[in-house]
């Protein structure tokens, strides 16, 4: 059976205001299909599972349809409904024991519907023995008390109470939040079973690595809004929707080389309020339950998208009007975006470069994604260096065009040079001798702005530059603005560069072996910072380093570089553990202290 | 650095030494002429008077006050020294800092210029002009800042040119800083020692010059100078009023050059990149 949900709308109404949890959500659970459902706690999964079940508290007011093939479910009595439950649409709900009643042995429990529905208890309960073996629990555990049992031990009773009328919709709620790795594997193979069964499924999770494993479709939901339907084997590797993506990055894999990025600001739910507005007249508009720097007042955007004030490539236009679900241009997604997903920010097309007779650069493409950290490995000479100052700008290609933020470079350079570096931030590979060791620390974090003039007025700069500042976790006393370059260590001046990098807000950050002249202490607590700033800021890196081990923490892509030319490029996971470059992996075996030709090695410097 | 480079001009006796000599010429240059009670141009004493309680340094063949004379010549001296060093400071420096900047065929065609006129003898050309044109000194002065310049916009140029390929210059560059913003934020302050090393040489060499044309009788005799009472003095060495008259604008000239002397010494020490040795 299929279930269509069609502008579904949840409000749960609390004295003065209303909670909005589910806004014009469409949904379909199709036979032989897992529909996933993801995002944050808080952003309606479980209330879209309970309207589908028909069992929302009484204060919740639902618009919008869903449909049982032809019959809308929310025209259903309670009389109608019962049958529906259990027997056509089984919900395997959240929290596992709390679930079930402590007085009851789970056997008994889980033959419950059978009987209720007239089938012999002593049949039933034969039945459900079956299925609870079926699942793993031996006849003695199907007898135990809820409370005897451990928590990977109920999720199965679950399953088989929810299977146990064989229903054509099972609905899933976070199936295996808080299960070892091992049951959650069986979890996943009877979820896979269900699709085997032509059943219809609806898969609510957190776990993205299940979604992305089983779903055939996922749909990304926010605040109460689908932001994004994907086919699920796109979840981790190609989302469209910077909030899919933010999501993935924070999701921990076995895959995932990078080390894991939350998604700035927070967000519980949004709050529909009617109170006096500044004129006397009561005005509807709706919070955001998170008071944040996110948030100005805690509330949500008045109208725009949803999404805006966590989104990393955000533009004055996401604020405006309704955002409307978009089909992309490769026809596998759909997203909730004026941007149509995640933007472009930076895109090569045949670039070249050389010098004389020497090419430093074949002709070359390369595309940047807003949020990203793409990492150029390479050995010297390999042209990393001459690309990343193509894409700051610094150098000239000798053909091909370069764009940034869908305008050409080139154009814009001879146009207005000063503005196209207002845009790019970089940080080099000598901290101390990219700054001038005239200036103090304050005039160094300042220059940016000063060139700009983006600031005027001095206790606005000296707010910029020590905001900047404390970014990059230094000191903002003023003892050290005063300092000088050559009073400090190199971890301190490179983070003061980043400052300088950051401070007038660049859209892409290029950094050229930002951490090769620090030891691997400082090179650590640098990158975690860059990498935390990437996350905060939002911004698009465009890493160079010539450490395929380093890389593998930073980046989200790789390219691998040699002879000028990019000759594999990928999300980090795949380059990392199967590159299909044969250089590629001497890279990787050289970065690993094992060459086999000969018997020992260190990594390439 | 920069810091180090202060604490080391602030402790080397060569420097302190030389300053010590200059400032006291400067203040004495200064003030001297305002404290003095008899102006130079007064001839109303007795010629030839030995040095006595109310002229120190005794009175002069035309009648005027020698110690007078002296500070008045000392004050002229220093203004021709100055401007003349200044003039050429800035025309080196702007020449130098413009042709690295520009590079190309402006640098080529500047340089060029600049070896021409190092080839021109800049000392006939100033007896020269002194003999048949007459002119004030600062016209001379002038003069001499137009043949000097080369000197000081070579090694300006030279160290511009390094520094523009420096990093944080290059940073400043891709930052969008524009080429004014980088002369006169970066280049220019960073080139700092340069103009102070190539002043103290250009007055050294520009007091040296008017004192030899003064001498030499090209200059105004009407105007006050060391050089100039020195030439007349001289006309007296037979006598015994050479002591009073002719020893203290020597002394003072060569106090003077000295000072500049010692002062270039120690700031080239210190900053010249040619000079230093690895640290």
């Amino acid at each position: 059976m299929r279930i269509t949900i069609n502008k579904l709308t949840v409000q749960y109404t609390e004295e003065d205001h209303s909670l909005l949890a589910l806004d014009r959500v469409d949904l379909t659970l199709a036979p032989g299909r897992i529909t996933a459902l993801v995002g944050e706690s808080g952003s309606g999964k479980t209330t879209l599972g309970k309207a589908i079940m028909g069992l929302l508290p009484d204060n919740a007011t639902v618009q919008g349809e869903i449909l049982l093939d032809q019959d809308n479910l929310l025209d259903f009595d309670e009389a109608r409904m019962n049958p529906v439950r259990w027997g056509t649409v089984a919900m395997v709900f959240q929290n596992g024991a709390a679930n079930l009643n402590p007085v009851h042995r789970l056997k008994h429990q889980v033959a419950e519907p059978l009987i209720q529905r007239g089938t012999p208890k002593k049949e039933a309960l034969a039945l459900a023995e079956t299925r609870l073996t079926a699942m793993g629990l031996a006849p003695e555990l199907a007898n135990r008390y809820p409370h005897e049992l451990s928590g990977g031990q109920v999720q199965r009773g679950l399953l088989a109470m929810g299977l146990i009328l064989d229903p054509p919709v099972l609905i899933l709620d976070e199936p295996t939040a808080a299960l070892d790795a091992v049951t959650k594997s069986f979890v996943a193979r009877v979820i896979q079973d269900c699709r085997a069964q032509n059943r219809s499924v609806l898969l609510i999770t957190h776990d993205l690595d299940l979604a992305g494993a089983l779903a055939d479709e996922i749909a990304v939901l926010y605040l109460g809004q689908v932001m994004e339907y994907l086919p699920g084997r796109h979840l981790m590797e190609r989302p469209a929707h910077p909030y899919t993506l933010a999501l993935a990055r924070a999701f921990p894999t076995m895959d995932a080389v990078r080390d894991l990025g939350g998604i700035r600001g927070d967000a519980f739910y949004r709050m529909v309020h009617a109170h006096a507005a500044e004129n006397g007249a009561a005005h509807v508009h709706t919070h955001v339950a998170a008071p944040d720097a996110y948030h100005e007042g805690g509330h949500a955007p008045p109208e725009g998208c949803l999404f805006k004030p966590r989104c990393t490539q955000a533009v004055p236009a996401c604020a405006l009007g309704q955002v409307e679900m978009e089909i992309t241009p490769d026809g596998d997604h759909r997203v909730r975006c004026i941007r149509g997903g995640i933007a472009k920010i930076l895109e090569f097309e045949q670039v070249a470069k050389s010098y004389g007779p020497v090419t430093a650069l074949h002709p070359t493409n390369l595309t940047l994604m807003a949020g990203e950290v793409f990492c150029l490995v390479g050995e010297t000479g390999s042209g990393k260096t001459t690309l990343a100052m193509i894409a700051a700008g610094a150098l000239s290609p000798d053909q091909g065009t370069r764009t940034l933020q869908g305008r050409d470079m080139d154009g814009w350079m001879k146009k207005d040079p000063a503005s196209l570096a207002s845009c790019i931030g970089i940080i080099y590979q000598n901290p101390a001798e990219s700054v001038s060791h005239r200036l103090t620390v304050f005039e160094i974090v300042a220059e940016p702005l000063r060139i700009h003039n983006t600031v005027t007025d001095e206790a606005a700069l000296k707010d910029r530059v020590c905001a900047a500042l404390s970014d990059v976790r230094l000191s903002t006393s003023p003892e050290f603005l005063k300092r000088y370059p050559h009073e400090l260590n190199m971890g301190a001046i490179q983070r003061v560069c980043l400052a300088r990098a950051l401070v007038h807000e660049p859209d892409l950050l290029i950094a050229d072996e930002p951490t090769s002249a620090l030891d691997p202490s400082v090179q650590a607590k640098v990158l975690k910072m860059l990498l935390n700033l990437q996350i905060e800021k939002g911004l698009t890196l465009l890493f160079v380093t010539h450490n395929i081990g380093l890389a593998r923490k930073v980046a989200d892509r790789i390219g691998v570089m040699q002879g000028g030319r990019i000759i594999e490029s990928g999300p980090a996971a795949r380059i990392i553990h199967h590159p299909d470059h044969d250089y590629t992996r001497t890279l990787i075996r050289s970065a690993r202290g094992v060459n086999p030709s000969r018997p020992a090695v260190s990594s390439p410097q | 650095m920069h810091l180090d480079a202060r604490r080391r001009i602030l402790t080397d006796p060569w420097f302190l030494t030389g300053a010590a000599l200059l400032g006291l010429l400067v203040c004495l240059a200064v003030f001297g002429p305002v404290l003095m009670p008899w102006d130079p141009h007064d001839t109303s004493f007795t010629p030839l008077d030995p040095p006595s309680a109310r002229h120190w340094l005794g009175i002069n063949d035309g009648g005027m006050d020698i110690f007078a004379e002296l500070l008045s010549g000392l004050r002229n001296t220093l203004i021709f020294g100055v401007t003349a060093a200044t003039a050429g400071l800035v025309l080196g420096a702007v020449t130098g800092l413009f042709a690295a900047w520009k590079g190309g065929w402006t640098d080529q065609v500047l340089m060029r210029l600049a070896d021409i006129v190092l080839a021109v003898p800049s000392v006939m050309i100033l007896i020269l002009l002194a003999a048949f044109l007459r002119p004030p000194p600062w016209v001379l002065a002038l003069t001499l800042a137009a043949l000097t310049w080369p000197t000081t916009a070579r090694g300006i140029r030279a160290q511009a040119l390094t520094l523009k390929h420096r990093l944080h210059i290059q940073a400043a560059r891709h930052m969008g800083g524009s080429a004014r913003y980088i002369i006169f934020r970066h280049l220019m302050p960073e080139l700092f020692p340069l103009y102070l090393i190539n002043f103290a040489a250009k007055l050294r060499m520009a007091v040296f010059m008017e004192a030899s044309l003064a001498f030499l009788g090209l200059f105004d005799p009407s105007q006050k100078s060391l050089g100039l009472m020195i030439s007349f003095a001289l006309k007296y060495y037979y006598m015994d009023i050479w002591i009073n008259w002719l020893i203290p604008p020597v002394l003072l000239l060569s106090f003077l050059i000295m000072g500049t002397t010692f002062v270039t010494i120690s700031l080239e020490r210190v900053f010249d990149p040619r000079l230093k040795t690895a640290l």
